[in-house]
């Protein structure tokens, strides 16, 4: 997968070079990051990022988040609508999304504890318990499964000395398997955090490690 | 643009500013001509840009291909309740990587189509139901809806033309089920995204109780330049039952995997060949999965004679789908592929329908334990009769998708399940 006639494709650097960083990769094309209140309503509900550094303390919904949160309402014919937002909203702020952020999602939006819960369950994004500093979700799907991708989550396996799903000692990696992540021509792909590597092989995977660690918890 | 790769036998429409950063941008996009589609579809009216859309004969990009132009028809008139328009971009059946392509490389392209489907079925709210893991397409398109809120293209009276349209970005979870209709309603709802019983159908109850139309993102980029030229000019391309050109993802063992627009009716074998670079290695071709994950797969054989298109797909036993190609060579494993994808439906069922939740599991397990070298002959029965009953017991179709692989693939590589049974080893993996 070498000879790709193109550097920077878009988030990830084809190219193999994983140390740039995300700004570097986007390109000065890319508009600007998105600041904490969501900006413009209409795109409020989507997460700008999904952070390194994880705080599981942070207060929940408050300042510029309130202000998003109550941009998101705004969009919705009903309150409940507004579920899935405010779900990924507490988890960008404390990387998981635990009961005690469930409950009060339930309160703001005036759903019982136990509907919240149900939902939450039932999407794979959503943490549930915390997770490493650097979430690594290795596509096994088909098309990446044919190029190899169960050694490249063995490799994975193999640096962080972690099992499958669990965080390693240092609290740095988490690594788990994840279902087809719509990057099939260019496998293997892993989504680290909110970035997406592409076209990674085993013998990269240190090369990714060691540059997620010496970003540290940014 | 060299983006990744390249073909002389491409028409790029929708793909024509693929590897172009600058494309992103609300200004260089206007100046290329954008946004015109939109004013067109103001001055012609709603009736008009229905048919018109219907006249070029598209039909929906997601996998079921049914016409876009009636499936807008079916929208009541004068319902005196809100309509909703919903973009379909949570893009997530295995081998498919379009409409992220779409969405990170030409957001207003989508924008535009959008508003123009808002406005030929009467929606005064559009929501884009983005897939989950997309964080960098979610803040592009985020930016670019802003930025089409500040330059006037979306919100009160756009281009002094007195309409009135709202556009919402809405991230999704993580989930396959949300990519089905009636599921990604639900989802943007705030609940489980499990599917819905149909009838009634969207146009009749959809997204929060009201009539809604649900298109994919390849759909509604084709719209804005369906109008923009006209419902002839897109009639050039493809074939008479399916007009047009799509974008086709090519992935597995090839040696130039990625996205290529060609027109309907392409043969399958030249895309392998001529487009794709040919076969990884000089490997031999073993098999190919023509339309993502759920369609049933093909040999050598059938891919010789099957041309790309809704009509040539079924002729050769399997569907179009969602146009992802994924191309196995002479060293795959179909047991362990087709486990692999079967572990994939086991996973992402919704638990809705007993035969899709047991079914999907109980057909993973005894895939492994074949895999594994301790099936029975009896097993490849079991298998056969079990996915039978998973057709069309169920609320979507997740279920069948289940049974398409499993079956086809035990009808034209039934050797490879037995020589795993008998010798307890695997074949093909070298």
């Amino acid at each position: 997968m070498s000879d790709i006639p193109f550097k920077n494709p878009g988030w990830a650097g084809n190219t193999g070079e994983f140390d740039l960083t995300e700004e570097q990769v986007r390109g000065d094309d890319f508009v600007g990051d998105r600041p904490k209140h969501g900006g413009h309503a209409s795109g409020a509900g989507t997460l700008p990022y999904m952070l390194a550094d994880k705080h599981p303390e942070a207060a929940l919904f408050e300042g510029e988040y309130q202000e998003r949160f109550e941009k998101i309402l705004t969009r919705y014919p009903t309150k409940q609508a507004a579920l899935l937002p405010a779900l990924g909203l507490a988890q960008e702020i404390r990387g998981h999304v635990s009961p005690e952020s469930m409950d009060r999602v339930a309160e703001l939006l005036d759903l019982s504890p136990a509907y919240v819960r149900g939902v939450t369950t039932f999407y794979t994004m959503y943490n549930k318990r915390p997770v490493g500093d650097h979430l690594v979700q290795v596509c096994t799907n088909i098309s990446c499964n044919l190029a190899g991708a169960d050694e490249v989550v063995d490799a994975f396996l193999r640096y962080t000395d972690t099992e499958l799903g669990e965080t390693s000692e240092d609290g740095k990696f988490t690594v788990i398997e994840a279902e087809c992540l719509a990057a099939c021509g260019f496998p293997t792909c892993v989504q680290i955090n909110s970035r997406y590597f592409e076209n990674v092989t085993p013998d990269q995977v240190p090369q990714i490690c060691e540059h997620l660690k010496s970003q540290g918890g940014e | 643009m060299a983006y990744p790769y390249v073909s002389d036998h491409e028409v790029q429409i929708v793909s024509k500013h693929f590897g172009d950063p600058q494309q992103r941008r609300v200004d260089t996009y206007v100046e290329r001509g954008g946004y015109q589609a939109l004013k067109k579809a103001f001055d012609m009216g709603p009736e008009q840009v229905i048919d018109m859309v219907k006249s070029s004969g598209l039909r929906g990009r997601g996998g079921a291909g049914f016409p876009t132009g009636v499936k807008w028809s079916f929208m009541p008139k004068e319902s005196g309740k809100p309509h909703y328009l919903l973009c379909n971009a949570d893009e997530s059946e295995p081998g498919t990587f379009k409409d992220r392509e779409l969405i990170r490389w030409d957001p207003h392209q989508l924008i535009e189509g959008c508003l123009i489907g808002a406005y030929a079925i009467g929606a005064q709210h559009v929501y884009i139901y983005c897939r989950g893991e997309f964080f960098e397409v979610n803040q592009i398109l985020a930016r670019a809806v802003e930025d089409a809120y500040a330059k006037g293209y979306i919100g009160k009276d756009i281009m002094g033309s007195g309409n009135d349209l709202e556009l919402t970005v809405h991230q999704g979870a993580g989930a396959y089920i949300c990519g089905e209709e009636t599921g990604l309603m639900n989802s943007l709802e705030g609940r489980r995204g499990q599917p819905r019983v149909k009838p009634p159908f969207p146009a009749a109850v959809g997204a929060f109780g009201m009539p809604s139309t649900i298109n994919n993102v390849e759909t509604l980029c084709a719209v804005t330049h369906i109008v923009d030229n006209g419902g002839e000019w897109y009639r050039q391309y493809g074939t008479e039952k399916s007009p047009g050109t799509k974008l086709f993802c090519v992935s597995g063992h090839v040696n130039k995997p990625g996205n290529y627009e060609l027109p309907l009716g392409f043969p399958l074998s030249q895309m392998i060949e001529e487009v794709c670079g040919g076969m990884r290695d000089g490997n031999a071709l073993k098999a190919v999965i023509p339309g993502g994950s759920s369609v049933p797969i093909i040999n050598a054989e059938e891919v010789a004679r099957c041309n790309l298109d809704y009509e040539g797909c079924v002729e050769v036993g399997t569907m179009l789908g969602c146009a992802s190609v994924i191309v196995m060579d002479e060293t795959t494993d179909i047991v362990k592929a087709v486990r692999r994808m079967v572990d994939f439906y086991a996973h992402e069922s919704c638990g809705q329908c007993t035969p899709c939740r047991e079914g999907s599991a109980w057909t993973a397990k005894i895939l492994r334990r074949i895999e594994d070298g301790r099936g029975t002959e009896e097993d490849l029965d079991t298998l056969m009769q079990m996915t039978q009953q998973m057709v069309g017991t169920t609320i979507c179709v997740l279920s069948d998708s289940v049974a398409a692989p499993v079956q086809s693939s035990i009808e034209k590589f039934r050797d490879e399940y037995l020589a795993l049974i008998r010798r307890g080893e695997r074949v093909g993996a070298a």
